[in-house]
């Protein structure tokens, strides 16, 4: 099976890296660069600053645990989506923004790949794992909100990455779609 | 009977809402602050809560994984990254 991640900022990052185990290959995609602010709250390393974070991930996963992985750093849009998505048998959404979502979804849909979406309020209080199915993107209250620069908001990323990878691995290994909410107070099927 | 949950400030906790499922969700709104003001969602007690502490949250209306259906009041999530 080969699996796509789309945005690999603070929530696709560690996600991606809590998936470096499952029988599967691993495509990602995301056209930013990786700054010095994103160390405190993604999972890049000081080596990584200045990197594509397609290419960063592709190479923490091959020099600290030999996996492979296929980085693309292009920013996923309506004219390059169904190729990027071609050979995929599962897309996680991880991208910062609702555009960016739907665009991915509809092309998912329209190539029959199933996609689960991981998602985290701004406030570091709350997120979701959920399929598409049931899932409706949400829009920053205002642009360029505020987000988790500062790590402050680790925890709820960590909580909500490892239970979207785990979301990815009952899919993997069973075809289970689970969703679920993610809280300080914990993870609740739903 | 509708299983409510309130998810405010990382804490989420269920109300049995004795209400019809098609409630508008600006009723959930404010039914969701009563609750929440007066203790009625086990561990989510905010005597204090602003009235318009629910005003930017996202309503949805799922079936349970337990077939139930389900109202989530919970906060907007517009970021992965």
């Amino acid at each position: 099976m080969r699996i796509v991640f789309c945005g690999v900022g603070a929530l696709g990052s560690h996600a991606l890296m809590l998936c470096r185990n499952l029988e599967a290959e691993l495509r990602v995609i995301d056209f930013d660069r990786v700054e010095s602010k994103n160390l405190a709250a993604q999972w890049y390393v000081k080596q990584s600053v200045g990197k594509h974070k397609a290419e960063a991930v592709r190479l923490q996963l091959a020099n600290f645990y030999g996996v492979k992985a296929e980085g693309i750093a292009v920013r996923l849009a309506a004219t390059n989506a169904a190729q990027l998505l071609a050979g995929c048998e599962l897309a996680v959404d991880c991208f910062d923004n609702a555009d960016s979502r739907i665009v991915l979804a509809e092309a998912a849909r329209a190539g029959g790949v199933p996609l689960v979406h991981g998602a985290l309020a701004g406030d570091g209080t709350f997120g979701l794992v959920r399929w598409d199915d049931r899932f409706v993107p949400d829009r920053e209250d205002q642009p360029g909100q505020p987000t988790c620069e500062g790590g402050q908001h680790l925890p709820i990323i960590g909580m909500t990455a490892a239970t979207l990878a785990r979301a990815i691995a009952d899919f993997v290994g069973s075809g289970l779609q689970r969703d679920y909410a993610v809280s300080l107070s914990g993870v609740a099927q739903t | 009977m509708t299983i409510l949950n309130i998810t405010y400030q990382g804490q989420s906790a269920d109300y049995d809402l004795a209400m019809d499922y098609a409630t508008s969700d600006g009723d959930i709104r404010r039914i969701a602050v009563e609750v929440v003001r007066s203790g009625g969602a086990r561990g989510l007690h905010v005597p204090n809560l602003p009235t318009d502490a629910f005003t930017s949250y996202v309503v949805d209306r799922l079936r349970g994984p337990d077939g139930a259906q389900r109202i989530y009041l919970r906060p907007k999530v517009p970021f992965g990254a």
